[in-house]
C-alpha cells in the first residue's frame, strides 16, 4: 500500500512539474541580429549565413531558425503552392521568385529588365526572340543552369496547364536550345505581352525534376511530372531555397548565398511565410514580435489595431486591381449608353472612397492607375446629378424605369460589397431607378455570368491583372473572347473593338501601342461601358524595422513582387 | 470469450456503418455546388486542362461508377490524389492526422481529469458554493464553443501574459525530433529530446485547453448528476452504516458506478473533438485533420473530402468499441447480459 502511495506521489511530482515548466513563461527571444551588415552578395561573395546551401529540406513539423540571423515572417492565405506550374495566387506568385529565376523581371516603370537573360534579339518580323542567357547561374543543388532547363520548363508548364501557362503558352510556336546559353522562342503573331509574360516562367532544374518525377501519373512519359514533390521541395535557381515545408503551418526559405543576384545588406537570412490569416493570432504574433509584415486579409478594424501596436504601421500599397460594376450592355436598361452615362454620373464616387481605407483613389481609366500604358490625362466620370438627369432623359427605358429594375449580383464571399450596393440602390434611386441587391456566391455569379440570359445587369467584381501593361487588362475586360466569364459582365461583343485592342497588343513600339491603349480607354469611357470604382490598395501591418521597397515605390505593383526578398531589408531587433 | 464475440460483431457492423458512411459522403460531395476541377486550377485556366482533370478523375462518368472507382482505390488504401496538396490523400492525411491525434489525446486526457474532478468535487459537496461555482462554471463551458475559449486563451495567456505561444507545434528555436510516431510529445522522449518534449507540452496546452472546456463541463455535470443520484442509494447508506470512512465510499463504491455515462459520453466527445478542432486548428495554425478537412470542403477536393470523413467516421467507431470495452468493465451487469447471451 505504502509503495502504491508512493509510486502516485513520484508520478503526481512528474505531472505537476512538467505542467509548471510547461506554464512558464516562453524563453527569450534569439539575440538580435548583429551582425555587421553584408556586402552586396554576388557568386563571389559570403553573406553571413550558415543556412546549408541544399535544396533538400526536412518535412519535419517545425523549424529551427538559428538565434542571431536576420528573419522575415509574414502571413498568407492558404493553400501554398510552391510549383511553378501549379501555383499562381497570391500566396504562390510570393513564393516562387524567391525560389526560381526568370528570363526577364518586372521593374517598377512597368517593364521587364534583363535577368537570366542579359539580353535578347527580336527579328525584324516580331515573330522570333532569341534570348543570351546570363552564363554559370548554379541551381541550388550547384548544377548550372542551361538553356535546356529553360525550354524543360516551358513545355512542362505547358503540358501541366495550371499556374502561369494561360499567360505564357498561348501563341507560342516553339522553344528551342540551339545551345547552352540560347533559347530561342517562336510565336504565331507580334505581341506586346509576349516578353512580360516570361516574367512568369519560372525555371526548373531539369535533371532534378525527372529525378523526383513519379514513373506513373497523368502526364505519359513524365509520370507526375514532380508535381507531388515539387509542391514542397525547389528545383530553382533563385535567392532563396526551400528548407522546411510543412504544409499547413509555413513555408522555411533560407538565403542562397550562391546567387548571382544582389542582396540588401539586411537582407533576411531566413523567410517564414506562415499559412494564416486569423485575425487574433496575426496580431498576437505581431504585438510579440513574432510576425514582420501581415498578410492583406484583414478588416479595416484589424487594420486600425495593427497601427496602435507600437513599432508597427499599416502600408496600403497600390495594386493591379480595381474594383468594378460591371455594367451589362447587351441586357436593358443598362444596354443604352445613356442610360449607362447616368449610372456613371449618378454614382457618388467619395462617399465609396469613405467605405474604404484612406488614401483610396476613384478609377481614373477603365483599366488600374498602376499599369504602364493608361493614360491619366482621360476625362473621367465624376458625381454630378445634373448631368446624371440630363443622361437619364435621353435613355429609352427613361419612363419606364419601373419595368426594368437593375439587378446587382454581389459576391457573398466578400462582404464589404455588401456596403457598396447599398450606396448603388440609394444613389439609383435618386435618378429613379429601380436597383434589386442579389447577394450571389461566387460559383454562382460565374455559372450566371456565363451566359447572356441569366447574367445579371450588375455583377461587382474585383479584376487584377496579371501583366504590368494595360493592353492585357483591356484584352481580359473588354475582348469579344472574355465575353461569358467572370472577367467580363458587359457582353461587348463588337468586332471593331476586339480588332483595336488586337492591333495594339501586336504594336511593338511602346509608343505608338500607348496611344492606342489610349483610344481604346477613350472610347471605352465614351460608352460608360463599366462603373469604375476605385484602384484596390493592399494593406499590410508592418513593423517598422521592415525596409520595404514596395513603400517607396522601388518595386514591380506585380503581384507578388512585394514580397522580393533579396530587396527587403530587415534590422528587427 | 463473450467479449471476443462482441468485438468481433462490433467490427463486421463497423465495416457496414463505414460502407454506408462512404456512401452518403461520396454523395454530397459530388452534389456540392461548383466544379472540383474548375477550383482546383483556378479560373484563369484554360477549359482543356479542366476537362483533363475531369476526365482522370471520372468526373464525367455516371455517380455509381465513379464510386465504384472509387471503392476498388479505397479498399487498397488508394484515396487518389488531392487537387489542393497535389500529393496522395494518404500522404497527407498520414502527415495531418497524428497532429491532430496528440491534440485530441491531450485534449481528452483533460476532459477526463477535469470533469471527473469537478464533477465528483461538486457531488460531495453538493449545495454549497463549491457546488454552485461548479454548475456555474459547467452551464458557462456548455454553452460557450470551443473556438470562443481559443481567442480567450490566445488573448490572455500568450498576448498579455505570453505564457504559451501563438502559433504551432513548436517553438521556432526548437529542434524536431526523428519522426516516428508523429506525436511530438512521444517522439520527443523516444529520442530523448526533454527540451522539445517540455516545448511541445506548452504548444499543446492552450489548444488542447480550449478543446477540453466544453467537455470538461458536460463529463463535470454528467458526474456530479451521477454521483448525486447514487448517494441516495441504499448500498452507499449501507456501506456508511458498516463504518467505512467517506473517502473511500465515495473514491471507491460511489465513484465507479457513477462513471458509466460521463465515460460514455466522454468518448463520444473524444471522437467528435476530431471533428470540430478546425477552428481552434486555425486560431493556433495547428496543422492537424480537422482545418485540413475543412480546406479540402471550401477547395471541394473531393478525394480528400472522402478521405477524411471516412477516418473521423473510423474514429468515431474505434473509440465507441473502446468505450463499451471500458463501460463493460465498469459495469458487471453488462458483462453477465453479453455473457447470458451466447
Amino acid at each position: 500500500m505504502a509503495s502504491k502511495r508512493l509510486i502516485v506521489f513520484a508520478v503526481t511530482l512528474l505531472v505537476g512539474n512538467l505542467f509548471i515548466s510547461a506554464c512558464a513563461p516562453a524563453p527569450a527571444p534569439p539575440p538580435a541580429a548583429t551582425q555587421p551588415p553584408a556586402a552586396t552578395s554576388a557568386p563571389t561573395t559570403t553573406a553571413p549565413t550558415t543556412a546549408a546551401a541544399s535544396a533538400s529540406p526536412t518535412a519535419g513539423p517545425t523549424s529551427t531558425i538559428a538565434a542571431g540571423k536576420r528573419v522575415f515572417r509574414a502571413t498568407f492565405s492558404p493553400p501554398l503552392r510552391a510549383d511553378p506550374a501549379v501555383g499562381n495566387d497570391y500566396v504562390a506568385s510570393s513564393t516562387l521568385p524567391n525560389l526560381y529565376d526568370s528570363l526577364v523581371f518586372p521593374n517598377a516603370k512597368g517593364s521587364v529588365d534583363p535577368w537570366l537573360a542579359t539580353s535578347w534579339d527580336i527579328s525584324s518580323d516580331g515573330l522570333t526572340y532569341t534570348f543570351h542567357l546570363r552564363t554559370g547561374v548554379k541551381f541550388h543543388d550547384g548544377t548550372t543552369l542551361k538553356a535546356s532547363d529553360v525550354v524543360y520548363s516551358y513545355n512542362r508548364l505547358k503540358t501541366i496547364g495550371q499556374g502561369y501557362a494561360y499567360l505564357v503558352t498561348p501563341g507560342v510556336q516553339s522553344v528551342m536550345a540551339p545551345d547552352d546559353n540560347t533559347v530561342v522562342f517562336k510565336i504565331e503573331k507580334p505581341s506586346a505581352l509576349f516578353l512580360p509574360s516570361l516574367i512568369r516562367l519560372y525555371v526548373v532544374e531539369e535533371a532534378l525534376v525527372r529525378k523526383n518525377a513519379t514513373s506513373s501519373g497523368a502526364y505519359g512519359a513524365n509520370g507526375d511530372y514532380a508535381t507531388g514533390w515539387l509542391q514542397t521541395h525547389d528545383a530553382g535557381s533563385g535567392p532563396y531555397m526551400i528548407t522546411e515545408f510543412p504544409l499547413a503551418e509555413y513555408v522555411l526559405m533560407s538565403k542562397n548565398v550562391n546567387w548571382w543576384g544582389k542582396f540588401n545588406p539586411n537582407a533576411p537570412d531566413e523567410v517564414r511565410f506562415i499559412v494564416t490569416t486569423e485575425a487574433v493570432t496575426v496580431r498576437s504574433l505581431l504585438q510579440n514580435n513574432q510576425l514582420e509584415m501581415t498578410d492583406q486579409w484583414q478588416s479595416l478594424e484589424a487594420y486600425q489595431a495593427f497601427a496602435k501596436i507600437p513599432g508597427v504601421k499599416v502600408l496600403a500599397l497600390p495594386t493591379v486591381s480595381s474594383f468594378y460594376y460591371m455594367l451589362n450592355n447587351a441586357k436593358a436598361p443598362t444596354d443604352d449608353v445613356h442610360c449607362r452615362k447616368a449610372i456613371d454620373y449618378a454614382y457618388d464616387y467619395n462617399a465609396a472612397l469613405g467605405l474604404e481605407w484612406p488614401g483610396t483613389k476613384q478609377m481614373i481609366a477603365p483599366v488600374p492607375a498602376t499599369l504602364a500604358g493608361v493614360d491619366p490625362n482621360l476625362p473621367y466620370y465624376k458625381h454630378d446629378m445634373t448631368k446624371a438627369k440630363q443622361e437619364l432623359a435621353q435613355c429609352r427605358y427613361a419612363n419606364q424605369l419601373d419595368k426594368y429594375p437593375i439587378t446587382v449580383d454581389w459576391v457573398s464571399e466578400v462582404p464589404d460589397e455588401e456596403k457598396y450596393a447599398l450606396l448603388f440602390q440609394s444613389n439609383m434611386a435618386d435618378i429613379g431607378f429601380k436597383v434589386n441587391i442579389v447577394k450571389t456566391p461566387w460559383l454562382s455569379l460565374v455559372d450566371n455570368m456565363s451566359k447572356l440570359d441569366s447574367s445579371p445587369s450588375i455583377s461587382t467584381i474585383y479584376v487584377s491583372a496579371d501583366l504590368p501593361e494595360a493592353g492585357l487588362m483591356l484584352r481580359q475586360r473588354y475582348h469579344s473572347s472574355t465575353t461569358g466569364t467572370w472577367q467580363q459582365n458587359e457582353w461587348l461583343r463588337d468586332p471593331k473593338l476586339d480588332a483595336s485592342i488586337d492591333d495594339a497588343l501586336s504594336t511593338l513600339d511602346q509608343q505608338q501601342r500607348f496611344a492606342k491603349y489610349s483610344a481604346i480607354e477613350k472610347d471605352l469611357e465614351d460608352r460608360a461601358a463599366s462603373l469604375w470604382i476605385y484602384d484596390q490598395l493592399e494593406k499590410h501591418g508592418i513593423r517598422d524595422c521592415v525596409d520595404l521597397p514596395a513603400a517607396k515605390g522601388q518595386t514591380s505593383v506585380l503581384i507578388g513582387y512585394y514580397f522580393f526578398m533579396p530587396d527587403v531589408g530587415v534590422t528587427c531587433k | 470469450m463473450s467479449m471476443l464475440n462482441f468485438l468481433v460483431r462490433r467490427i463486421i457492423y463497423s465495416f457496414f456503418v463505414l460502407l454506408g458512411l462512404s456512401i452518403v459522403i461520396f454523395i454530397i460531395a459530388r452534389i456540392m455546388p461548383g466544379d472540383p476541377a474548375r477550383m482546383a486550377v483556378g479560373a484563369r485556366a484554360p477549359q482543356w486542362v479542366v476537362d483533363q482533370i475531369r476526365e482522370q478523375m471520372h468526373l464525367n462518368d455516371p455517380l455509381p461508377v465513379q464510386y465504384g472507382y472509387w471503392l476498388a482505390d479505397a479498399v487498397h488504401g488508394d484515396f487518389g490524389l488531392s487537387l489542393v496538396t497535389q500529393r496522395p490523400v494518404t500522404a497527407d492525411i498520414r502527415e495531418f492526422f497524428p497532429a491532430s491525434l496528440e491534440l485530441v489525446l491531450v485534449a481528452g486526457l483533460l476532459s477526463a481529469l477535469g470533469g471527473i474532478g469537478l464533477g465528483t468535487l461538486s457531488a460531495r459537496y453538493k449545495d454549497t458554493w463549491v457546488d454552485n461555482v461548479v454548475r456555474l462554471f459547467s452551464y458557462a463551458g456548455v454553452v460557450t464553443p470551443s473556438f470562443v475559449f481559443a481567442i480567450f486563451f490566445v488573448l490572455i495567456f500568450a498576448w498579455e501574459l505570453k505564457w504559451f505561444p501563438v502559433i504551432g507545434r513548436l517553438s521556432e528555436q526548437t529542434p524536431a525530433p526523428p519522426v516516428v510516431t508523429g506525436l511530438i510529445t512521444v517522439d520527443s522522449l523516444l529520442a530523448g529530446q526533454f527540451g522539445t518534449f517540455l516545448d511541445a507540452l506548452k504548444h499543446l496546452v492552450l489548444p488542447a485547453l480550449a478543446l477540453a472546456m466544453g467537455a470538461i463541463a458536460q463529463e463535470a455535470r454528467i458526474t456530479r448528476a451521477t454521483m448525486a443520484d447514487n448517494l441516495s442509494k441504499d448500498y452507499i447508506a449501507a456501506e456508511r452504516a458498516l463504518g467505512i470512512s467517506e473517502r473511500e465510499v465515495t473514491g471507491r463504491f460511489l465513484l465507479k458506478p457513477s462513471l458509466i455515462p460521463t465515460v460514455s459520453i466522454l468518448g463520444l466527445d473524444i471522437a467528435s473533438t476530431f471533428s470540430i478542432a478546425f477552428l481552434v486548428e486555425l486560431i493556433f495554425n495547428w496543422p492537424g485533420l480537422a482545418r485540413y478537412g475543412m480546406q479540402s470542403m471550401l477547395n471541394k477536393d473531393l478525394n480528400s473530402i472522402s478521405a477524411v470523413i471516412l477516418v473521423l467516421g473510423a474514429v468515431f467507431v474505434v473509440v465507441n468499441i473502446i468505450v463499451d470495452i471500458i463501460v463493460a468493465q465498469l459495469d458487471p451487469r453488462i458483462r453477465l447480459s453479453a455473457a447470458r447471451s451466447e
